[in-house]
Order: C-alpha cells, then structure tokens, then sequence
C-alpha cells in the first residue's frame, strides 16, 4: 500500500466510469491502429493501381540539342543524329538494380513519323504487355488491342473486325491474326503487324479495325481503335516494337524507355541514381509531376488518418479531462482529508495523475493489441488479401501504450492542478 | 498570560504554569462571499498548554471552526501571531506545515471524513500513504493496535459505508492516534451523533487526553465542554471569556 493504492482504489470503487474511460480510449486505439496497419497495406496497393496512371521516369539517349535563332528569327530546335538505345541492353542493365523490386514497368518506345494518306502521322512502337500496365485508362473502343481477342461482345462473332469492306484491301494477311486470338481469350497471341490507332488519328486518318496502313516497306492492319484518352495516345498509332523495329530497319532500336516506379517506400532518387549507374551515358529524367500527383494520393490517405487520429484521440482526451474535473469536484472533500493529513500538494496532483496515465497506458496496451487483430479482419472483409505482411511490432505497441499514457496526462494537468489548489479548510469545514 | 480570564475546568492542574504549546495572538480572519466581506475572527488570542484539553464553545457563526482552523494550520490566519513550540507558524514554510499536519497535528470532524473507498484499516494507514514507500508491518501493527484502542478491532475491513456513524467517527480518531499526534483538534466531533454514541466519542477523547495529548474541542454540547480543562466561549468572532 503506498500513494497509488488511493487512485487504484477509487478507480476500482467507480469501475463503471474507470471502464466507461478505459474502452472509450481502446476503441479510440483501436480505430487509430487498425486504421494505420490497414492504411499501410491499401496504400501499398494503392500505389500499384496508381502505377497504371503513367510511367514517373524517363530513360532516354543523350542528345545534342541546338536551338537555333538567328537575327531574332527561330529556326527551332535542331536535334543532332538522332541517337538510339539498344532495346535488349537498357531493359537488361535496369534489371539489375537494386531497387528493382520497386520498379513495376518498364515499357520501351520506338517513335517513327510516317505519311499516312497523305497525311504525317507518328508510329510508335510498343510492347503491349507493358504498355498495357502503364496505361490502366485505355479502353479500346472498336476491335482489340493487336494481338488480343477483341472484347467479349466482339468475341462472340469472331470474324466481326472484318466488316465486308476488309475484302478491298491489298494485303489479307489480316485474318491470321484476330482470328487465332480470338480463341484464345488469354496471354495474348503475337501482335505481329497489328496496330492500335489513337482516337483523334483515327478519325483524321479515317481508320477503323482491319484497314491497312503502309509502314516502311510492310503493312499494318487496324486491330482496335482507342477511345479518347486525353493524352498523346490519342494522337497516333500503336503498333509492337518488334514489327516496327523491322518495318523501319532499326532492329533492337528504342528511342527512350519509360519506367514506373513504387516510391511511396523509398525515394524516386534513389531509383533514379540506380539506373544512370547502371546506364552510364543515358539521360534519366523524373517526371516530377507523375511521381507528385501518384504520391499525393497516398499521402493523402495518410493525412486523412492522421486527422481522424487526431480527432478520436482529442475526443478522449477531452473526455477524460471533463471526467477527471467533474471528479476532482466530488472528492473535494477526500482531498482536504489528505492535505490534512500533510499530503503535499504535489501528493494530490500525482494522485489525479497517476490515475490518468494508467487508464492511457492500459488504453494503449489493449488498443494496440486489439487494432492488430482487428486489421486481418478489416483486410480478410476488404478483399485486400491476407495480411500475412502485418508484422507486430513490440516497439511500436510500447510507444503507443506511451504516447497515450503521455495524451492522458496531459488531459488530467488542469484537473490534478486544480485537485492540488484545493485547501483543506474549504474542503473539510461544515458551515 | 492572555488566558488569565478563562473559566477553569474542574479538572484543570493548573495548566498554565507550563509554557504553552501552541498559541495565538490577535489572530483575525476575514471571508469575502458575494462581494460582501465577513470579519470571521477579530483578533483572537488563545493558548493551549501541553496536555490540556480545550473546549471551544459559542454560537452558530461565532467563529469557532474558523479558528480551530487557523489553530490547526487548515487556514492561514490574515494577521496575528500563531506559533506551535516556538515555530512561527505565519511563516512556516509549505513543507513545514506539510510535516505538522502529517505528524504532530491530528484534526477530526463533525462528519468523520473518511475515504469511501478504503477499509476502516487502509484509512488509519492513509498518513502512511504519502508517498510511494509502501506501508511497513510495523505502521500496520500500529493501525491494528489504534483499531483496537478505540473498539474497532475486528471492524477493519470494513468500508466506511459499512459502518455506523459512531464507528466511522473511531475510525478518525484511530488515524488521529496513529501518527503519534500532540494534539487533536476536534469541530463537533459528537454534532452528527446520537447522544449515546456522541458520549463513547466523547469518553474516547477523554482517554487519549488522558494519555497526554492535547485537545482542543468545539462543541455545542456545555455537558461536554465541561469535561474539558478549560472552556472557551466565543462570540462574534470575538473570545467572550
Ligand atoms: N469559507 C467561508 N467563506 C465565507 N464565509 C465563511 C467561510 N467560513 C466561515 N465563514 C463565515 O465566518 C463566520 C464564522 O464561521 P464559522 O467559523 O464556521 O462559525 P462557527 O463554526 O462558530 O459556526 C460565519 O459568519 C460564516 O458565515
Ligand atoms: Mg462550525
């Protein structure tokens, strides 16, 4: 028995308010704990959707660049032999960085201008199967994705790309390939000579699924058409590197790699660094924008659970300031008995302290505890897969079960102050 | 000696030969309630001799709790002089006071304070609670023997709510003698008790005084008050004599 029997007792004389306190404060704990840990998962897979919004760096070959004006008059940029990257050595050399597992696409291009009907338009080439994870926002609104089955209502009449027009084009090398992947809905057929056309070239161009279009000495045949996208996919045509790279005499040849990158773990520099190491010689550009926007929406999830945070734990704490006030009230008189009985006025106010922080301590433990477990239950309801990477971590249980003994005492200052001003005579006297 | 006019009890053994204890000198206090000041003691000296035992009697509102108050360090006088063994208790550090009210100085009340939620044991141990030191064998032996000495030796696991009023009043009395106190100051310690239970109360304190302590009583009861060394009648904040 010592000065904390007094505000064990008193806590075990008022359980229900002591219980009332202590699970209004777990609950907060537990909403703040599981918020975060689920918080951290969601946001991890956040970050991977996010991915499909576009690539947050760019590989590309140093060039020279010399802008040319002369007498106030501009002639424009003057681009020195174009330079080239070699497809299969960049791809190979950003493989091996350390950060790899941070990266989640690598998606080379070939760019190519090239008259079509009269017409200038670009061609680039690109590897579906990246292009297609770059680009979460494509829908394809006629036909399919070269190389793919067209959409499932196209698939049920396997030869509708074809309308009866298909018959007036020169090549009919066309039917080989939506033909056979039309069966095989999955991992998609070559694309050989398909090509997806930007919805503003398709109309200026006047393309739709099965026309052919020359490149070099080869054609292409229209596969699917891409609905508006808003970007400068809208304005050309998508064909596979490997037939462009032919097509054009430039075989293994990319003109700049995009890469998307998971930064919410680690700093885009460091992905960055890791990559011009390994690509002496190459010109590594963030696109800050991408990687803000991207990073925003993760950040913005944290801060909208710092905030509810924020708010359960300012509740509590506000609950447990009134309570201990309206307590420090009633037992106006058992504190008058203690100073009379020469209990300093720091005595009173550890008291009243004391009582707080252990509700908070208690509070964190169990919260903690609670919110882990609840967080598998959250994630296993959600769908969000098994949350087999939620480690528990003592550390962090510790410094919550601190963090709230710490909120709590400060909540129970202006109550214990004003317990340790009270005077006996007030308290004790009868009039 | 400012005493000189005091009625003496019958019991009195001249106690005033003694230098006193504890003394007061001129002492006034004042409360202000709605902007309205009240002159609760105006100029008040007493003195209490080692061993004697001092009623205090008067009106409703003469000033009797104020100054028993003031006596037992529960309120700072606004001037005067107030010493307890040669200790101005004016001036007495926060620490000092702190160490009087823990040690020599045991004050009971009309309604026996005792905490709720402590057995009639763990509240005659409370002055031992002070501190994080927990409480030792030999303070609980004491505790049980102070039980004892005021009849509540089996009664010790008792909460408060659990006991009569009487036996609560005891329980004060047995956390008074506890410590070891030099005085015990008493406001009504029978004025919420019937008057069967008010007299084993009041022969209590007849057997502490007995053993040495000093006591100084307010009471309204005369029959009472006459058991006491000396009275002392109060009136409009003024000793009446
Ligand atoms: N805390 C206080 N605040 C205001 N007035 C008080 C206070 N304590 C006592 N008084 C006033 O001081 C006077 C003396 O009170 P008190 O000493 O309690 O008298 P008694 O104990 O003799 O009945 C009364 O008029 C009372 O109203
Ligand atoms: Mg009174």
């Amino acid at each position: 028995m010592n000065i904390l029997t007094i505000a064990l007792r008193n806590a075990r004389k008022k359980w229900v308010r002591t219980l009332l306190l202590l699970l209004v404060f777990t609950l907060g704990v537990v909403s703040i704990v599981s918020l975060n840990f689920v918080s951290r998962v969601v946001g991890e897979g956040l970050e991977k959707k996010l991915v499909s919004f576009g690539a947050n760096i760019l590989v590309s070959p140093k060039s020279e660049k010399l802008t040319v004006s002369y007498g106030g008059f501009a002639l424009g940029d003057m681009l020195f032999d174009v330079a080239y990257l070699d497809e299969r050595d960049t791809l190979g050399r950003i493989d091996t960085i350390a950060l790899r597992k941070n990266i989640s696409v690598i998606a080379p291009k070939l760019v190519v201008m090239d008259r079509v009907q009269g017409k200038a338009v670009a061609i680039v080439g690109v590897r579906f199967g990246q292009e297609k994870l770059l680009k979460g926002y494509w829908t394809v609104e006629q036909g399919a994705i070269p190389g793919e089955a067209p959409v499932p209502r196209a698939a049920a009449v396997p030869a509708a790309p074809m309308p009866a027009d298909a018959g007036s084009h020169p090549v009919s090398v066309r039917p080989a390939l939506p033909l056979s992947s039309a069966k095989a809905s999955a991992p998609a057929a070559h694309p050989g000579n398909g090509v997806l056309v930007g919805s503003a070239a398709a109309s200026k161009l006047g393309l739709k699924p099965g026309d052919a279009v020359p490149l070099g000495t080869s054609q292409m045949i229209v596969t699917g058409i891409l609905a508006p996208t808003g970007s400068e996919d809208d304005n050309v045509l998508l064909a596979d590197l490997g037939f462009v790279q032919q097509a054009v005499g430039r075989p293994g040849k990319a003109n700049f790699v995009e890469v998307a990158a998971l930064c919410s773990a680690c700093p885009i520099e460091d992905i960055v660094h890791q990559i011009g190491a390994a690509l002496p010689g190459v010109e590594i550009k963030t696109l800050r924008n991408i990687v803000e926007q991207r990073m925003y929406s993760v950040l913005f999830v944290k801060k909208l659970i710092l905030s509810v945070s924020l708010v359960i734990l300012l509740t509590g704490c506000s609950m447990v300031g009134i309570s201990m006030l309206s307590a420090v009230n009633e037992r106006k008189k058992e504190i008058g008995i203690l100073r009379s009985l020469g209990f300093s006025r720091r005595a009173v106010f550890s008291i009243f302290f004391a009582e707080a922080a252990s509700i908070g301590l208690l509070a964190g433990l169990a919260g903690y505890l609670a919110g882990y477990l609840v967080s598998f239950r959250i994630l296993a309801v959600l769908e969000l897969g098994d949350g087999a990477h939620l480690a528990f971590e003592p550390l962090h249980l510790a410094a919550t079960a601190l963090i709230l003994a710490l909120l709590t005492s400060l909540a129970s200052l202006v109550p214990a102050w004003k317990a340790a001003a009270i005077e006996p005579s007030e308290a004790l006297v009868t009039l | 000696m400012t005493e000189a006019t005091t009625a003496s009890a019958p019991l009195g053994t001249a106690p005033l030969l003694e230098a006193p204890i504890l003394e007061a000198v001129d002492v006034t206090k004042s409360f202000t309630q709605d902007g309205t000041p009240t002159q609760a003691l105006k100029g008040v000296s007493l003195s209490v001799a080692p061993g004697e035992f001092v009623s205090i009697v008067g009106r409703s509102g003469s000033g009797k709790s104020t100054l028993l108050s003031v006596l037992s360090t529960l309120l700072r006088p606004d001037s005067g002089q107030l010493s307890y063994n040669g200790l101005d208790l004016t001036r007495a550090t926060e620490a000092e006071i702190n160490a009087l009210r823990h040690g020599d100085f045991a004050v009971i009340f009309q309604f026996h304070y005792l905490l709720p939620y402590l057995t009639a044991l763990e509240n005659t141990l409370l002055p031992f609670m002070r501190g994080l030191r927990p409480v030792s064998g030999a303070q609980r032996k004491r505790a049980l023997e102070c039980l004892e000495r005021v009849g509540l030796a089996d009664k010790g696991h008792r909460l408060p709510g659990q006991l009569s009023g009487g036996e609560q009043q005891r329980v004060a009395i047995a956390r008074a003698l506890v410590k070891d106190a030099r005085i015990l100051f008493a406001d009504e310690p029978t004025g919420s008790l019937d008057s069967a239970t008010g007299a084993t109360v009041m022969e209590l304190l007849g057997q502490i005084h007995k053993d040495g302590l000093s006591v100084v009583m307010v009471t309204h009861n005369e029959q009472y008050a006459s058991l006491s060394d000396r009275v002392v009648r109060m009136a409009d904040g003024l000793v009446a004599g």
